[in-house]
This record gives C-alpha cells, sequence and structure tokens, in this order.
C-alpha cells in the first residue's frame, strides 16, 4: 500500500474514519482484544436475568454490543432444562443492561 | 453433517430473519461455530457443547480504550447493518421485556391445569364474565392490528377448548375461535389491509376447524338458555322480598347472558355476511342491530366481572386463565410490537362503532349502478373506518369472482356505467354501431380491459386513508393506458358510424368516461394530500392553484361534455320516434351528472379563494416564502405532482407556468394585496351561495358551507383593515372539514 504514489493518503484517511481493519500493527491491546472476539459467540446476561447467545458484531465505548443471530433465553442458560430460545436476530444491547459477558471458547474444546 | 446440526441448534438457520453481514465475510461464523461432537451424542440429540469464559471485566476495559463515536466491528459490518438491531429493555423494541417484571412463573395450558391454576370446571359468574371481556379487549386489541399471539392468545382456555368442562366457557371458546376465523378470513379475502391495519398470522393456533358452525352456534344457545332460567328463577317476584345474594346472582346471570347472547348474534351475523350473492345481509343487519342493543346491557355490568390488579400489570390484565407471556416464544424475530391490550368498556364502545360501521356497510347492497358503489366507497372510508368494516364491504360489494355483488359480471356493470354516464351510440340498441359484430368486438374488448383498473380502484378506496393515496398516484398508471385504448374505440367506432350516418358522431365517448375518473382521482391525490397534512404551508398556494385552474375547469367541462352527449342522444330518440316529442321533452332521467357539476363548481370556488387569498398574503407579506436549503420550490412542486406525469389528458402543468402566474411584475399598476383579496371574496361567495341554495343539505354540505361562509368572512374583514399592520402568517383550521380549512388570522 505504500508503493503507492497516494496510497498513504488513502490509508491516513482510512483510519481516521475508523475503517481500516488492517491496523493489527499500531492497534491499542484493547482494540486486539476486542476485535479478537468479534464474530464469534458470545453469552450477554442483562440485568433483567434474560441471557443473550449470539455472534459478536460490534460494540462502542458505552460497552453497547451488537449480536447477531441473537437468541434469548429467559431461564437460567446453565440449568438447561431445554428452554425454547427465541430468535431475536440482530440486537443490539446498551451497555447499562449487562451484567456479564462470556465468550465461547472454542480452543479448549478442541484440546477436549 | 456435525458441523450442518450445530449451526441448526444455534438458529443460525435460514429462518433467523436478519442476517448478519459477517457470514458471508471472509471470516465466516461458520468455522468458528464447527464444535466436534462426539458421535454418541449426536445420534441422540445433536447438542452443542459451549465452553463460556468469563471476560467481562477484560471486555468492558477494553471498552474503554475505544473512543466517542468509534465502532468496533468488522469490515462487513457498518453503522447502516447497526441501525437495524432492535434495541434490548427498549419497551417499545423489546416485547421480551414485559416478562421480567416480577418473578412470575409462565405456565402454559397443560402446566397450568396441572398446577391448578385454572379452573376447567364450576367456573363462577364473575369469573366468566371476567374472562369473556378480557377476550373481547384482547380481540379489538387484535383488531387494530396487533398480533393474535399477544391477544386473543393470550387467553389459555383458546389453546385447547376441547379440555374445558365448563359448558359455558367452552362454548364461549368456542365461539371466539369461530370469530377469530370468520375476521380473518374476511380481511384476507377483501386483502385490503397493510402491515399496518393487520396481522393474519395465526401462529398454528387451531381455530376451531373441526367443529362445525352450526354446532358452536348451537352450543351457544344451549348455554344461553341454561343461563336464561336461571335468570328466570331469580328474577323478582311481585309482593316479594329478594335477599341481596339472590339479586346479586340474578344480575350477574343477566350479565352473563348477555355476553353469551352477543357472541353468538356477532358470529351469525358475520356467517350470515359470507353467504354468496350477498343473500344473508338482511339476516345480518337485524341480528347486529340486535347484538347492539345487548352491548348497552354489557357495558353496564362490566363491574361483576373478576378484576385483574391493574397496579400490577397497567399494561395488561392478568386474570384467570390470562396468560400475557405464554406465546413469547411465538413472537416474530422482527420488530415485536408492544403490546397494550385496551380496557373493558373501551373495548365495548369499539364494538358499538364497529356495529354502527358494519351497519352502514349493510347499505351498499342497496345500490345498484357500479359508479354509486364508487361513491359510497369513497364516503365510508372519509370516516377511517377499521379494517373489519372496510373488508366486509368489499366482500359484500365486489370481492366475490369479479362480480358485483356476486352476480353482476364486472365488465357488464361497467357497460351500464358508461351507458348511464353519457350515452355512447356502441351502447344503445337500435343503433349501427350497437349491433355491428366487429363494433360490438371493439367494444366488448375495452370493457374487459377496463374491468382490472376500476376493480382495483373499488378496492384502493378499502384501504386506509394514508395508504390510499399512494395506490391512487400508482392506478394514474393503468388508467392512462386505459385513456388511450379508450380513445382507439372511439376512433375506430366513429369511421364505422360516419360512413352510415354522417350525422351521428361517435367522438371521445369512452374517452370522456375515462378522463372524469382520471380527474376525479387526481383531485381526490391531491385532497387527500391536505387530510393527510402533507403539505407545508408554503406549498397550500400551488395545490390549491392547481386544483382551481385546471383540475376542477378540466372536470367540469368534462361533465358538460357527458351532458351535452346525453342530450344529443336524447335529441336522437326524439328524432328517431318522430311525432310525439311533446311529451318527453323534459324526461323523467333529468340531467344525471347535475348535482356533481354544482357541487365542483362550488368546490372550485372554494380553492380559487384560498389560492387568491394566499396571494395576498404572500404580497402582503403575511407569508414568505422559506429559504430552501436543501431542495427548491421547483422540486416540491414536481415531487407533489408527479403521478400526473403518467396521464396524457390532461397533461403535467410545468412549474414554469406556475411561476408566470404568480409573477405580478409584468402588471402595471402593480397590483395590491386587496386586488386579491376581492377576487378571494368573490369566490368564497360563490362557493357560500352555491351549498346555500344545494338541494340536498348533507352534513358534508353544511360544513363546506361554513366554511365558505365564514372564509368570506374572514377575507371581507381583512379588506376593512382588519388586522391589516400585522405581519404573521394565517393560520389554516382544519378541524371544521378536514380537507378545506378555515383561514384565521392573527
Amino acid at each position: 500500500m505504500a508503493s503507492l504514489s497516494s496510497g498513504g493518503t488513502y490509508a491516513d484517511i482510512k483510519r481516521k474514519f475508523k475503517f481500516d481493519t488492517d491496523t493489527s500493527t499500531q492497534e491499542s491491546e484493547g482494540r486486539q482484544k476486542l476485535r479478537s472476539w468479534l464474530n464469534k459467540s458470545l453469552r450477554v446476561s442483562m440485568t433483567d436475568g434474560r441471557t443473550l447467545i449470539g455472534v459478536f458484531l460490534c460494540t462502542d465505548r458505552d460497552k453497547n454490543v451488537i449480536l447477531g443471530s441473537c437468541q434469548e433465553y429467559i431461564q437460567d442458560p446453565d440449568n438447561t432444562s431445554g428452554e425454547d430460545p427465541r430468535v431475536l436476530g440482530l440486537a443490539m444491547v446498551p451497555g447499562h443492561h449487562i451484567l456479564k459477558i462470556e465468550y465461547d471458547d472454542i480452543t479448549a474444546n478442541q484440546i477436549m | 453433517m456435525a458441523e450442518e446440526s450445530t449451526m441448526d441448534d444455534r438458529g443460525l438457520d435460514a429462518t433467523a430473519s436478519v442476517e448478519h453481514p459477517a457470514s458471508v465475510g471472509g471470516s465466516s461464523p461458520e468455522n468458528v461455530e464447527a464444535v466436534p461432537t462426539p458421535p454418541a451424542v449426536q445420534h441422540a440429540q445433536p447438542e452443542v457443547r459451549y465452553n463460556w469464559k468469563d471476560i467481562t471485566q477484560d471486555f468492558l476495559t477494553s471498552c474503554e480504550e475505544l473512543e466517542l463515536g468509534e465502532l468496533m466491528h468488522d469490515a462487513n459490518f457498518g453503522l447502516f447493518e447497526a441501525m437495524s438491531a432492535i434495541e434490548m429493555m427498549d419497551p417499545k423494541m423489546d416485547a421480551g421485556m414485559l416478562g421480567n417484571r416480577g418473578d412470575r412463573e409462565v405456565l402454559n395450558f397443560q402446566q397450568a391445569i396441572q398446577k391448578g391454576t385454572v379452573k376447567l370446571k364450576d367456573l363462577t359468574a364473575p369469573e366468566l364474565i371476567g374472562i369473556i371481556d378480557t377476550m373481547l379487549s384482547s380481540m379489538v386489541t387484535w383488531l387494530e392490528g396487533h398480533s393474535l399471539a399477544q391477544t386473543v392468545f393470550t387467553c389459555l382456555y383458546l389453546h385447547d377448548p376441547e379440555v374445558i368442562e365448563d359448558r359455558c366457557m367452552r362454548a364461549v371458546a368456542l365461539g371466539v375461535l369461530k370469530l377469530v376465523d370468520l375476521i380473518k378470513n374476511n380481511v384476507n379475502r377483501a386483502s385490503v389491509f397493510e402491515e399496518e391495519d393487520f396481522q393474519t398470522m395465526t401462529y398454528g393456533f387451531k381455530l376451531a376447524g373441526n367443529v362445525t358452525d352450526v354446532r358452536v352456534t348451537g352450543m351457544l344457545r344451549e348455554v344461553e338458555d341454561e343461563i336464561n332460567r336461571k335468570v328466570k328463577s331469580t328474577r323478582c317476584k311481585q309482593g316479594e322480598e329478594r335477599d341481596p345474594q339472590t339479586e346479586l346472582e340474578h344480575e350477574q346471570n343477566v350479565a352473563l347472558q348477555s355476553r353469551m347472547k352477543f357472541c353468538r348474534l356477532l358470529l351469525t351475523a358475520l356467517i350470515a355476511f359470507n353467504k354468496p350473492q350477498c343473500s344473508g345481509v338482511t339476516d345480518g343487519k337485524r341480528l347486529l342491530i340486535q347484538a347492539g342493543e345487548l352491548l348497552e346491557v354489557m357495558k353496564k355490568t362490566v363491574h361483576h366481572g373478576a378484576h385483574p390488579d391493574e397496579t400490577a400489570t397497567p399494561d395488561f390484565p392478568i386474570i384467570m386463565g390470562f396468560e400475557p407471556l405464554v406465546n413469547q416464544r411465538l413472537l416474530p424475530p422482527t420488530f415485536p410490537r408492544y403490546t397494550k391490550i385496551i380496557g373493558r368498556e373501551a373495548a365495548m364502545e369499539y364494538f358499538q362503532g364497529l356495529l354502527n360501521r358494519l351497519g352502514q356497510v349493510c347499505e351498499v347492497v342497496n345500490i345498484s349502478s357500479i359508479h354509486t358503489v364508487l361513491d359510497f366507497f369513497i364516503e365510508f372510508s372519509k370516516a377511517s373506518p377499521c379494517v373489519l368494516s372496510r373488508s366486509l364491504l368489499q366482500v359484500l360489494a365486489v370481492s366475490t369472482d369479479r362480480k358485483v355483488f356476486g352476480t353482476l359480471p364486472f365488465r357488464e356493470a361497467l357497460r351500464e356505467a358508461v351507458r348511464a354516464f353519457n350515452y355512447p351510440p356502441a351502447l344503445i340498441p337500435r343503433s349501427y354501431v350497437f349491433n355491428n359484430p366487429q363494433a360490438k368486438e371493439y367494444v366488448d374488448a375495452f370493457l374487459s380491459r377496463a374491468v382490472r383498473p376500476f376493480s382495483n380502484l373499488l378496492q384502493i378506496h378499502g384501504h386506509n386513508r394514508a395508504r390510499q393515496r399512494d395506490k391512487l398516484g400508482h392506478i394514474l398508471e393503468d388508467l392512462s393506458s386505459l385513456q388511450d385504448e379508450a380513445d382507439k374505440v372511439d376512433a375506430a367506432l366513429h369511421s364505422m358510424m360516419i360512413k352510415v350516418d354522417p350525422q351521428r358522431q361517435h367522438l371521445a365517448c369512452f374517452g370522456t368516461w375515462v378522463l372524469y375518473h382520471i380527474l376525479r382521482i387526481m383531485i381526490q391525490y391531491l385532497l387527500s394530500g391536505l387530510e393527510l397534512e402533507l403539505y407545508s404551508t408554503h406549498e397550500y398556494q400551488y395545490v390549491f392553484w392547481y386544483l382551481y385552474e385546471f383540475l376542477y375547469g378540466w372536470l367540469l367541462s368534462t361533465l358538460s361534455r357527458a351532458e351535452a352527449m346525453y342530450q344529443e342522444h336524447d335529441a336522437y330518440m326524439e328524432q328517431q320516434k318522430g311525432g310525439s316529442k311533446k311529451k318527453s321533452k323534459k324526461k323523467k332521467k333529468g340531467r344525471p351528472p347535475s348535482k356533481e357539476i354544482v357541487l365542483g363548481q362550488a368546490e372550485q370556488s372554494l380553492c380559487g379563494g384560498y389560492y387568491k387569498a394566499i396571494q395576498g398574503f404572500y404580497l402582503d407579506e403575511r407569508l414568505k416564502k422559506p429559504v430552501f436549503e436543501f431542495d427548491n420550490e421547483q422540486v416540491r412542486y414536481e415531487h407533489r405532482f408527479a403521478p400526473f406525469a403518467s396521464i396524457v389528458t390532461p397533461p403535467l402543468v410545468p412549474y414554469s407556468q406556475f411561476q408566470d402566474m404568480v409573477a405580478l411584475e409584468k402588471f402595471s399598476p402593480p397590483l395590491q394585496p386587496a386586488d386579491f383579496y376581492v377576487q378571494a371574496c368573490k369566490c368564497f361567495q360563490q362557493a357560500k351561495n352555491i351549498y346555500e341554495s344545494f338541494p340536498n343539505q348533507t352534513k358534508e354540505v353544511q360544513t363546506l358551507c361554513k366554511v365558505a361562509k365564514t372564509n368570506f368572512v374572514v377575507v371581507k374583514l381583512l379588506l376593512g383593515g382588519h388586522k391589516r399592520e400585522s405581519k404573521s402568517p394565517p393560520e389554516w383550521d382544519f378541524t371544521e372539514h378536514n380537507t378545506f380549512p378555515i383561514i384565521r388570522l392573527t
């Protein structure tokens, strides 16, 4: 990209408007962590007792979390009573309603 | 295989309506989800294994690093996608939220029976009354556009009426299911609803399909008789003191009986309306009147029913047999609407209104011509009636097999309509072109071609007001091609006729008829913009100008042409008949479109008055053209009249013409505001005079008369110098009439 004459400017603009996805070299540690969770399954517990499971798509400074293909569980998710989840699709959980965030660690699964 | 089953389990299959774009991108989550499942587990039941790891703290601190407004997302996910997410814990979007007020356990019907929280037999009268009233309330809420799952089917009894042992409860449950089924079918059949009007999803609930209508009404009647006996036995006998207990019992039984009967009458009425060829309408109407009388009793006895604790769940009544959250799982993944169940008294008021509207609907079967049906539809729609009454009107009048009232083929109805409109020779027996097979073929082809746009036109008037406007704009395209066809048929017929009888003409006969409808639609389209409050006040000028200078002008000349054709026909018939011209000089039929001409003139004058007055206001600097930042007047003008562009006659009037019209520089001496006020005054006065002398003083005519009169006085005051110096803009008061405002000076 640097070899292009205008590439530098383009990259600058991209960075400025935060559209750059290839910034692993300069990104802060927190950003890298967040990025590593993108497109992974998250389980979010909400203040009203519901639990959402979905694919982590987006977040911001206020910890608002957007989950894709999201499913809603009313009962305690660890209690596998076979509760049918409700399909929500794309859902945004406001940061101040989040109690707990869990991440589905597949690497561990594979070892098992 | 392992991957597939895992996928399904997590709901990432096609049923998830919102597909997140990340799944199409490079780092597909499918790979992520491919958790190897042990084969043994897979055979029994595909199970997903999660390995959850708490990252709350990590996540939250990482988020802190983001800047204000910065989004952490994948390349395929942007702000646009983010916008379509539903927001959790927002009461409007998050239907699941409702479930978490208090720690109530949500039980379905079976569970509730097992736990003994619902009774299957020996329900008390207050319980029954309460349940019936709540069912009626939820039915009304459904009719107002909410989903069945969140309204009617929150009643557990409706989930499986078979297991109910209480005869009364069972009969009512079946009755309500039948009602829901009938209503749904009628609304579907008429198809004059949009998503904002009505939800047809039944979520797989059974609507008592295994029981016949007759059986259900029979059951209702049996129970009704039974209660009636109780009513009689507890009735006050002469000279006998009743103890309060018996008296209460009596009142409760009366309340219960009226409700049972109401359900039965409503059900029977709807069944009657669905009889072929409108044969059940008279019966239906009678039943509706009876049902209306019962509503009075019901309203007075609402307090006898078991009442929910309204402080706990203000938006949702929870009494025995109801569980607002029982269907939470069935709700669509898309935008779940927040449902507030309407109150019991309000529901009864709604039914009262519904019965009145249905009573009005019944009148349609007394109409014979399609033009009158259209007028009836337009008139009926003005009060913004509910979806059920709109649908039934369609079902009764036109919905069956393209026939009017299920008997007259639509094409023949149209033939009759054109004949009554302007007597084209091609439709008059004994004229040459009527009997010529070639001409007949032309006419039949044209009328067949007209069936679709005209049945659509009727259907459009069944839609809600806002959708009507949109659809009227579109139907102009269809009518434009019909107009073309009409001109061709007219020309062909004319050349055939002129050969045989050089004195007779067949010019623009069908064309005039089509043009008449086009103009009516155009006027309706513009006026509905006023009713729907779409225009800004600075747009009024060209809207009224267009109506006054063009559309009404065209309409009036079209109507007079139709009248001239009629007279020509009349004269011709006289001539044919020869000698006996004395007696039929003034025929009984009179001049068919005259009423329309007069009202058209009045409305034209009204529009003229507004247009002139506005012109004066601008000159007086009471009104100022806004400074447009993102558009300009021409863009707005062209947008407002865009649907007219598809029509050849009348042609779209370009913006430049409007500009020429309002440019006053060319006048010398320069025009004064007063000049325009004088003209406006004249216009309003003319409208007032027409309305005052109009023979048929309907409510509409009286209202318009009042509007014209008030506006006349207002402009007159203005001329006399009242509030002359004020520069504040006039107010447009639509409270009297929703289309033609009263001007108020401030």
